[in-house]
């Protein structure tokens, strides 16, 4: 069973896995950006979790598939699913209030959870198919997919590095924003 | 100082883009230890559970 998952096709999936990702960070952004969600700091660093696993996964199409870059990816998983996790118990207890609308019944910290968990299991199966890793360490050239998920996933990791800026200036975010610091209150 | 671990992850990018492993591990790392350090300087409040 382990033959099936080729070098070649490795890349490939983590092509979609990087694509998958930016997916979640467009979908944040456009919230942010289109309904005018300001995200709020736990917000911001579950997505910093998430870019790092695209880090991760970006590094098995750059370098070929290794167990070390399925690490990172699921380090900076758990380290995003952290914070969601954390914010998730700040608002479990009926009454004590939310933060942002809910997407298909599910606040998205409680996504964040979930994704994450969803993340760590993924990169455990992957990492159970051995052949994968045969030949690693070769630089592999990018072309197509994969080229196209790393072009877009960096944009975004870009962007939303500079909307940071924008909402919190050179400091700590404010706990619940309602502009942003740089570009001063709407009228 | 939010936005650094963005930047951070964006330098590992380009680092990885350029055919540098070493230096994208490193700054993927020093990314993720600024992430956990911001969380925990956003982390103050207790929260009211029992586990």
């Amino acid at each position: 069973m382990t033959a099936l998952l080729t070098p070649a096709r490795a890349r490939g999936l983590n092509a979609l896995g990087v694509l998958a990702i930016s997916g979640v960070l467009a979908f944040a952004f456009a919230d942010q950006l289109l309904a005018g969600h300001l995200p709020c700091p736990l917000c911001i660093l579950q997505r910093v979790g998430f870019a790092g696993v695209g880090v991760g996964l970006a590094l098995n199409l750059r370098f070929g598939p290794r167990p070390g870059h399925y690490a990172i990816a699921m380090l900076s998983a758990i380290a995003g699913g952290a914070i969601s996790a954390r914010q998730m118990l700040l608002h479990v207890v009926p009454g004590t209030g939310t933060y942002g609308a809910p997407l298909l019944g599910l606040h998205f910290y409680t996504w964040g959870v979930l994704l994450s968990l969803l993340i760590v299991v993924g990169c455990a199966v992957l990492l159970l198919f051995e052949r994968q890793f045969a030949g690693a360490g070769a630089r592999v050239p990018l072309t197509g997919l994969g080229l196209t998920a790393l072009l877009l996933f960096g944009l975004l990791t870009l962007g939303n590095g500079i909307s940071t800026v924008l909402e919190c200036g050179a400091g700590l975010c404010a706990d619940n924003p309602s502009f942003y610091q740089l570009l001063g209150p709407q009228r | 100082m939010m936005s650094l671990p963005f930047f951070g992850l964006c330098v590992a990018l380009g680092f990885a883009w350029a055919g540098r492993r070493a230096a994208a591990l490193v700054l993927w790392a020093v990314s993720i230890g600024f992430l956990l350090l911001l969380f925990r300087l956003h982390a103050t409040d207790p929260l009211n559970l029992m586990l």
